[in-house]
Parts: structure tokens; C-alpha cells; sequence
């Protein structure tokens, strides 16, 4: 038995994998245990190439990826206890909910019972539990990315991996897959979600990878991370009527040092300290009795992070 | 270690018989749920169905009793069949010799070098070539010979050549006659009835005899010469058989010895010779002329027609074609599609060894074919056992050569399918098109091992040793399908059994068709299971994208 009790959910060591001339990862170490991580990255950036070391799908060029202490690639057995959400849209139209489910549990060993039994309550637990009986074909997006996330959760698993999980789905499943995600990392479970939109990332978790062009870019806090990208020069962009009358009101702040009129309605004030412009944003706001009918950051995005983090190094 | 203490390795090839149901079962609905999948086993019933159709409307018309040997004809119109003629020993070519017609017996002759030369008497002449002096005529006497030319005394005869002498300086048209002044005719082989006197000249000849009174034959209908001479058998060696309607033996009303015959030379006239090796397996068959010849064809043709429409029906129909192209539609895609649809990993994110999906998924395609395979066979069987020939209700000795068929089938599908999904996973783009040229292969060593068992080159192909799985069963099964196979040779019942049936050649040399059977059911299984298994390999250490 090669299994080692203590060995982190997922161990990465030195691994590189390409194809042919192409680099798909770059000599990435990571190890994860407990709680939500996401992997964030643009597309291209070798999510999809981690999550398949991951799924012994394909073989490490060069350093080992490590399963509960276990190589994936010659030995399915860490599967008992992960749960996989890909990111392919495809599934077996002609099924059930609840066939898709039990059918994939048995290959867990459950027998029939068992394997409908725990198949109705996670579709219970995704909030499916209504549509079971419904073939797959006729799902809504939002439903067939949480049939795929039950399937992934019918054997309890204490590793979940999840593929681009919010991938076009509308705002209600969006929210309703982060609180099912959310549930996951508060009983304990090692999940590990995949992005390329800081700001979902941002709603599950605060634990961040964040990889670009095949190499591990930053690792930790999200709120680290953006701490230091806020004390750079960032932009919040206000709608309102008034743009001009906001302006003088903010201009007396500290952390603004700047302000322009892009459009006749809008306001951008440039900061150095985007937490603290945000503490000051409401009480400037109610005081100058100007009426706003919108706040963006344009540059809370993952381009800027990334941006900041290579501009950084 | 999972909930229940087990090591997480126990744990991937535990449980086998779930894991393995679960995959099958999808593999199953899988199958059912798609279109082609009803579309190529549709096809396979309607192929079976015309066999069958084609055997139902043999059955009818083929088994109706046929002449087999052709004497129930009248060739020369006389109203009187072959069958009859032969036994009467007139010619069935002359309309005027017919069973109960003056006959012309035979009494003397001047021959080439004969002394004396001259004859007085009243005869019937035959081909005479010499100088004849009549004294009395019959000119009513129609020709009994047919073909000897008969003198027409008022217009056929001319006067002779008044300078030089006959026979040395005429030169005279055969069959011909002249008459000289003194009233002699010169004739040159005819032939007449009259008294008179003969002289035939050194180196030419003369013949004569008496006609037999006629007597009123009645004549034979027709279906008296149809089976009206079955094979007579006892199932012992030596010398057998007996000529039933006396076409051969004759003696009632001959007793010329050349009317008999003696043809295989065992010193018994009109007999059949068995022939037998020490092991007691026969080895020939042979008939004289005319004995046995016309046998009762729903009794000999009927059942081994039905043995060739079965023996084809199963090496044709099922092994080289329901046997191909169920795989061929059905396996190709088996690992492969779910490769390409996207819906792999679903299956692969679960502990199962990658050896073991592929194992499954062969399963599933497998319940599927076998279980096709099984009822197809079954309905065919169960129809042609019980409108097949024979006297019981139904032929249960038909069963064991169905089931052979269906072992058969269910092996190829299973080497086929795992050929096929192995070359599916190694060429998921151009594997179809390897396949079908592996197909067209397997047909062909398949045709060639119909025809030529023996040969070397198809032994490298798989249908070979199906259809020696059928010939080896086939023999378990019907012991006798060699006797017919001889007594079809031997008695001119063509039924194409010696086409599509030959024993099994792979018996290491104990002409035990069990041991036929068996090397033919390790070796296709042994394919199988090495075909697997390098579809195993190979899947393991593919990289899935």
C-alpha cells in the first residue's frame, strides 16, 4: 500500500508538461489541503493541463502530481475520494437526473440501492431534486452543471475538483453553484474550483492560485494580493447626473488624487488606495446629495491583477 | 483510507460485479438509445428473414418428388416412358420399337469371308449387300429397324447399269437397289422383308432373321418412374442395394447378358458397393448403372437440402456477415465515441482501472449482440425444425447444430468487437476504414475455408476456425452428414452440401471433431482475450485530451 495518511489532498512537485514544442504547465509546485482554492488564470494559462495531471488524464513530462500520496496516472485509486466536475458541456441527454447520478455512483461499488439513495440527496443537495426525473436533454445550463456537480459529490468524496463550474451559467445558478461550493469548503472538504473571473473566485473563497502562461504566478490570500495591487494606481468609475458636482465633493478626500470625465455621465477617480476610496465612497455619496446609479472598478479584473502581478516581478 | 478502513488501492478492483454491472448496463441503454444501433440489427432480421423466406419457398416446391434419373420422359413419342423401355430393352430413340412391338430376331448372316455365300429362305432382311432373286415379295412389311433404309419396291427401285459388273465396276449409293434384266436386284445394305434366294459376293455381307409377333403392352403412367427406385441400404458393408424397378436387372423379359451391367466390377450384377475403412466410416459408394438411381427426394434431397441451408445459413449469414457487421457498428465506437463526445471522463473520474472500462464497456456491447445473437438463432431454429423434412413434429437433432452456430457467432462477435474497439482506441479517425478492410478480409478467408478447408492461408484468419467450429459441430451433431454428402455424390442428389460442408480438418490428426471444436474455441477465445488485452495496454498509456 503506497497510500500515506498524512499526505495532502493534492501534492504537485516540479511539474512540467508539454506537448511536442508547446508548454502547457511550467514547473509548478503546490500543495492543497482544506478548505475552497481557486485556480485562476486566462484561458491558455494551463488550468485545463493542471486538472488533467490531476485526472491522470495525461502524464507529467517531467516532477510527480501526488493524490492522497497516490501517482493518478498509474492508479485510479485516490477517484474513491474525488469528486470531478469537467468542463465539458457534453452528458447523456437521454438519461435522468437521478439515472446519470446512481448509474455513476455504482462505478463507486455501491450497489443499486445504495447508489439511488445517495444519488437523490445530492440532487437534493444541488437543488435538483424536483427535475430528477427529467431527462438531462431537457435541463436548463444551470441545471446540467449541477447534475455534473452531483455526480461528482454522490460518494462523498473530500477532494473536489470543479472545471470552470460557473461557465455560462445564469446569475440564480451562479449563485446557487457558490452556495453549493461555499457549503463544500465549510464541511471541510479540499475544492479546488477553476476560473478565468476574479470576481466569482472571489465570491467562494480567498485562496488563490493564479496561473498564467503555464506557470504558477501567486499562491495565498486573494485579499494579500489585492492589499498590494490597491496601493497601486487603480480607477472607480461612477454613473450619476452630475459627474461634475461629485467631483468637487471627492476631490476634497485623501485617498483620490485625481478625477476625469470620460462621458458626460460618468465620473473616474483615479486612487492609490482602493480600499480606502471605497470607505470613503458611500458617506461622500449621501453628503453630496447627487444621485448615482452605478460603481464599477474597471480595473478589479483578473487582466489588471495579472497586469500588476507580472508588471510586479 | 476510505470510510470503511480500506486502503484506497483495495478498493479500485473490489466490487467488481457493481462497477461491472454499472458500465455494461450504461453500454446497454447507450446502444439501445442510438438510431444505427436498431438500423444494423434491423437489417440482420431482414437478412435472416429472406433466408428464411427463401427456405420456406424451397421447402415447398423443391421436395415435391423429382425424377432423378430422367426415365419417366418418353424421348421418342411413343407413349411409352424411358423408365418402361429400359425395362423392356427398346430403344427409347425409335418411336417404332416400344415395349410389346414386333421384334426382330436375329438367325444368320453371310460375313465377310463366310462360306457358302448364298442363302434361300423367307426373311426379313437386313442390310444385305449382294444380288437377291425374290419369289415372293412382302410388300406390306413396314420397317421394324428405324434406322436401316427399308426398299420401297414401287418407287426406289432402278434398273441397273447395262455395261460392266456390279460390285467391281458400279459404284453405287449405299442403301440403294437396282434390278438387272433377268430380274435379280442389286442392292447395297437394305433392307426388306421377301423369300428368295441370296448370293453375296466375297467381302460383302448380309444379315437376316424373323419378326416377333406383336403384342399390347400397357403403356406406364408416368409417375410409376418417379422415386420408383430408392436407395437400398441396411447400413452394413459389401454388396447392397437392389434395382427396384428392374431397369437395370431386366430379366423378366431379356436374357441378353449385356443388358446387365456390372459397372463397379464386384463380380454382383446390378448392386451397390459400400465401402468402409477399418475404423468402419465409409469411405464410397459404388452403384452400377440404373440401381438405386432415383431415390425418394423428400426423403434424401429433403434433409440434406435442410442441412445445407442450415450449415450455410450459419457460416454465411451468421458468422461471416451478422458476425462482422454487428462490431463493426457496434464496438468500433465503443471506447472512441465516449472519447469524442466528451463524456469520458465522467466514467474515468471514478476508481475504476482504465483495463476494466474497457472490459465493461466490451460486456455491455456483448449482452447485446449474444442476446440478439441467441434469439435470432432461436426463431430460425424453432421455424426450420418444424417445417424441416423428416417424420417427427420436430427435428431435435437440428439443436445442437444451432447452438454450434450461435457459439460460433457469439465468438467471432466477441474477437471481432475487441479487434475492432482496439483499433477504434489505436485510430479513433481512419479505424473504421481499417476495419472494414479487415472485414473484407475475414469474408473472404471465410469464403475460401467454404470451399477449400484445407487450404493454409485463411488458418490466419478467424472466420476460418468459426466455420470450422460449424463443420466440427456439424458432424458431432449429424453423424451421417458424410453418407449424404456420399450418397448425394454417388446417387447425383446435388443439394450443394458438398460445397458448404467438409469435416473439420484441424483434429491433430484424430479426425476427432471435438478436438476440431475445441482448438477452434481456444484459439478464437484466445485471440479475443490477447486483443483485450492490448486494447487494455494501450488505453492505459493513452493520453486523453
Amino acid at each position: 500500500m503506497n497510500e500515506d495518511t498524512k499526505a495532502p489532498a493534492v501534492l504537485i512537485e516540479n511539474v512540467s508538461k508539454w506537448y511536442g514544442q508547446v508548454i502547457g504547465i511550467n514547473d509548478i509546485s503546490l500543495a492543497i489541503e482544506g478548505g475552497v482554492t481557486g485556480i485562476l488564470g486566462p484561458n491558455g494559462a494551463g488550468k485545463s493541463t493542471l486538472f488533467k495531471l490531476l485526472m491522470g488524464r495525461i502524464k507529467p513530462s517531467q516532477g510527480n502530481v501526488k493524490l492522497f500520496g497516490i501517482d493518478p496516472w498509474s492508479d485510479t485509486s485516490p477517484y474513491r475520494r474525488i469528486g470531478y466536475v469537467s468542463e465539458s458541456e457534453r452528458l447523456y441527454d437521454w438519461m435522468t437526473g437521478q439515472d446519470f447520478v446512481s448509474t455513476l455512483a455504482r462505478l463507486h461499488g455501491m450497489t443499486r440501492e445504495e447508489a439511488n439513495a445517495r444519488a437523490e440527496h445530492v440532487l437534493d443537495f444541488v437543488g435538483l431534486h424536483d427535475v430528477r426525473h427529467k431527462e438531462i436533454g431537457k435541463y436548463s445550463k444551470g441545471m446540467r452543471q449541477r447534475v455534473k456537480i452531483a455526480h461528482a459529490l454522490v460518494h462523498d468524496p473530500d477532494l473536489i475538483i470543479l472545471d470552470e463550474p460557473l461557465h455560462g451559467c445564469d446569475p440564480i445558478a451562479r449563485t446557487s453553484i457558490m452556495n453549493v461550493i461555499r457549503e463544500l469548503g465549510r464541511r471541510g472538504k479540499t475544492v479546488l474550483v477553476s476560473s478565468h473571473i476574479l470576481e466569482e473566485i472571489e465570491r467562494i473563497t480567498e485562496q488563490i492560485v493564479i496561473l498564467h502562461n503555464g506557470r504558477l504566478l501567486a499562491l495565498g490570500n486573494l485579499h494579500a494580493i489585492r492589499d498590494l495591487l490597491d496601493k497601486h494606481p487603480h480607477r472607480i468609475m461612477i454613473t450619476t447626473a452630475e459627474p461634475r458636482k461629485l467631483a468637487r465633493a471627492f476631490i476634497e478626500e485623501e485617498p483620490v488624487y485625481g478625477v476625469r470625465f470620460p462621458e458626460a455621465n460618468k465620473l473616474e477617480l483615479q486612487t492609490n488606495d482602493l480600499s480606502a476610496a471605497h470607505s470613503v465612497l458611500p458617506r461622500v455619496i449621501v453628503n453630496s446629495k447627487v444621485s448615482v446609479s452605478r460603481i464599477d472598478n474597471p480595473d478589479d479584473n483578473l487582466e489588471s491583477l495579472l497586469g500588476y502581478l507580472i508588471g510586479g516581478e | 483510507m476510505d470510510k470503511q478502513g480500506r486502503g484506497l488501492s483495495e478498493t479500485v478492483w473490489t466490487q467488481l460485479d457493481r462497477k461491472a454491472g454499472a458500465i455494461t448496463e450504461l453500454t446497454i441503454r447507450q446502444l439501445r438509445n442510438r438510431i444505427s444501433t436498431w438500423v444494423v440489427l434491423g437489417i440482420g432480421v431482414l437478412l435472416i428473414s429472406l433466408l428464411l423466406a427463401f427456405y420456406i419457398d424451397a421447402i415447398r416446391t423443391d421436395f415435391e418428388p423429382i425424377d432423378n434419373d430422367g426415365d419417366s420422359e418418353d424421348w421418342d413419342r411413343d407413349g411409352y416412358p424411358v423408365g418402361q423401355e429400359l425395362i423392356y430393352g427398346t430403344s427409347d430413340y425409335d418411336n417404332k420399337q416400344y415395349p410389346g412391338s414386333a421384334d426382330y430376331i436375329y438367325l444368320g448372316d453371310i460375313d465377310w469371308n463366310d462360306q457358302p455365300r448364298t442363302h434361300d429362305g423367307n426373311h426379313t432382311w437386313r442390310s444385305v449387300s449382294g444380288y437377291f432373286t425374290p419369289s415372293w415379295i412382302n410388300e406390306e412389311a413396314e420397317n421394324p429397324f428405324g434406322f436401316y433404309s427399308w426398299i420401297d419396291w414401287n418407287n426406289e427401285v432402278y434398273d441397273c447399269p447395262s455395261s460392266g459388273q456390279p460390285f467391281d465396276d458400279w459404284s453405287f449409293f449405299e442403301d440403294s437397289v437396282c434390278i438387272l434384266e433377268n430380274g435379280t436386284y442389286v442392292m447395297f445394305g437394305a433392307s426388306f422383308a421377301a423369300e428368295g434366294e441370296l448370293y453375296v459376293q466375297p467381302e460383302w455381307t448380309a444379315e437376316w432373321g424373323y419378326m416377333t409377333e406383336a403384342f399390347d403392352v400397357e403403356k406406364h403412367p408416368k409417375s410409376m418412374y418417379i422415386d420408383e427406385d430408392d436407395i437400398d441400404w441396411n447400413g452394413n458393408s459389401g454388396s447392397q442395394g437392389f434395382d427396384d424397378d428392374g431397369d437395370c436387372l431386366k430379366d423378366q423379359y431379356l436374357t441378353d447378358d449385356n443388358s446387365q451391367n456390372d459397372d463397379n466390377r464386384n463380380g454382383i450384377y446390378c448392386d451397390v458397393q459400400w465401402i468402409f475403412d477399418v475404423n468402419g466410416d465409409l469411405i464410397e459408394i459404388q452403384a452400377d448403372r440404373n440401381v438405386d438411381e432415383d431415390p425418394d427426394d423428400s426423403k434424401h434431397i429433403g434433409e440434406s437440402s435442410h442441412r445445407t441451408f442450415i450449415i450455410g445459413t450459419g457460416k454465411i449469414a451468421f458468422v461471416m456477415i451478422l458476425g462482422l457487421f454487428l462490431p463493426l457498428f457496434l464496438a468500433l465506437g465503443l471506447v472512441r465515441d465516449e472519447s469524442e463526445n466528451g463524456t469520458l471522463h465522467y466514467l474515468l473520474s471514478k476508481p475504476i482501472h482504465r483495463g476494466e472500462f474497457i472490459l465493461y464497456r466490451l460486456l455491455g456491447y456483448l449482452a447485446i449482440v449474444v442476446s440478439y445473437t441467441i434469439i435470432l438463432v432461436s426463431i430460425v431454429a424453432i421455424i426450420t425444425s418444424i417445417i424441416g423434412p423428416g417424420d417427427s413434429i420436430i427435428r431435435l437433432s437440428d439443436y445442437p447444430v444451432w447452438m454450434g452456430i450461435a457459439l460460433s457467432t457469439i465468438l467471432v462477435l466477441t474477437a471481432y468487437g475487441a479487434i475492432f474497439n482496439t483499433v477504434g482506441l489505436v485510430l479513433p479517425r481512419y479505424g473504421v476504414y481499417i476495419c472494414m478492410i479487415y472485414g473484407i478480409w475475414e469474408f473472404l478467408m471465410g469464403l475460401f475455408t467454404i470451399t477449400i478447408p484445407s487450404a493454409s492461408i485463411p488458418m490466419l484468419s478467424i472466420s476460418h476456425w468459426a466455420i470450422q467450429l460449424i463443420d466440427a459441430v456439424v458432424l458431432i451433431a449429424w453423424s451421417d452428414t458424410p453418407l449424404i454428402q456420399q450418397k448425394a455424390d454417388a446417387f447425383g442428389l446435388d443439394t450443394g452440401i458438398s460445397f458448404f460442408w467438409h469435416p473439420p480438418v484441424h483434429t491433430l490428426e484424430t479426425g476427432n471433431p471435438f478436438v476440431a471444436l475445441l482448438i477452434s474455441v481456444v484459439l478464437i477465445l484466445s485471440i479475443s482475450i490477447g486483443m483485450i488485452a492490448i486494447g487494455q495496454l494501450i488505453f492505459r498509456n493513452k493520453e486523453i485530451m
